[in-house]
């Protein structure tokens, strides 16, 4: 029983120390200073045109991040980079649901 | 006792209601997510850990006295996790897009959460312990820490991050280490005497 218990914890203890690498939260968006970052509120125009409905615009490390509600009601965050306001990933409750080619922050 | 356990949960509903007035002052029901699933999360431990602790400690009265208002806290972490619905549903402002994104990992997990923390705390009153038997109560209590997991998994998975999942899950993690070693050495100890 105890060895059993032991064994279920060291294993529960591998299992979450080789997740990090898995998941990290952070997005990173390599930006530069934030003198060069164009203005937030640009981004409103660009969720427009993707239809989304906008909760909240934040920066979110050295991103830009977008949470929204697309046309048909999905719950998004979306991450864009502050320099050129590309969209560069995109989740839907912790699943990612888009990635811009090549992005690998 | 009485009032004792009024301004218990006076001071339990303090924080709910600071958080309805943030909403009722504008703000997003989406930002209110975060504080009450965390203080429900809080909750679960501290109602989780005087079980372990007292087998590892012995009943003195900090522990004893701890034990006996496990059920308030059990049920006040319901309510968190209740109020918890409440903001996601104002969030998503419809029922279509709360079933769209039932199926995934980061939701159901919540879901299945909030549904094992409902079957205990809807059993949580002396009458429904008598009615059911000491047994059978405490196996659908024990569904606690299926929710436990469950909502730590529902929070990493959403927060695409470990870190605060894993910490919240070091209390009860290290009072489970401490109750199984002390279990092993009484073992130990009944061996050699025999």
């Amino acid at each position: 029983m105890i060895r059993k218990s032991l064994a279920v914890m060291a294993a529960t203890a591998a299992l979450l120390s080789a997740s990090p690498a898995l998941a990290d939260g952070d997005v990173q968006c390599n930006s530069g200073p934030q003198a060069k970052w164009q203005k937030i509120d640009k981004l409103k125009k660009k969720a427009w045109l993707e239809g989304w409905k906008v909760q909240k615009l934040q920066v979110e490390g050295d991103c830009y991040e977008v949470y929204a509600q697309t046309e048909s009601g999905m719950a998004i965050e979306a991450f864009f980079h502050p320099v050129t306001l590309e969209k560069l990933v995109v989740f839907r409750r912790g699943s990612e649901i888009y990635r811009k080619q090549g992005f690998t922050g | 006792m009485r009032p004792r356990k009024a301004l218990f949960w006076l001071a339990l509903a303090v924080p709910a209601a600071l958080m309805i007035a943030d909403l009722a002052r504008g703000a997003l029901a989406m930002d209110l997510l975060h504080p009450t699933g965390e203080l429900s999360l809080r909750l679960m431990v501290v109602a989780l850990l005087p079980g372990p602790l007292i087998e590892v400690f012995g009943p003195n009265r900090f522990l004893r006295g701890w034990v006996a208002i496990r059920r308030n806290l059990g049920v006040a972490a319901f309510g968190y996790g209740a109020l918890h619905l409440v903001f996601y549903a104002i969030d998503m402002g419809a029922l279509a897009p709360i079933i769209a994104e039932f199926a995934l990992p980061a939701i159901w997990t919540g879901w299945l959460g909030f549904a094992f923390m409902l079957a205990a705390a809807a059993i949580s009153t002396n009458r429904a312990m008598a009615a059911l038997g000491r047994r059978r109560w405490k196996r659908i209590q024990q569904g606690v820490y299926a929710a436990f997991i469950l909502a730590l998994l529902h929070w990493a998975l959403l927060d695409r991050a470990w870190g605060p999942s894993l910490i919240h899950l070091a209390p009860v993690a290290l009072a489970w280490a401490l109750r199984f070693a002390v279990q092993f050495r009484r073992r130990l100890n009944r061996r050699k005497v025999a």
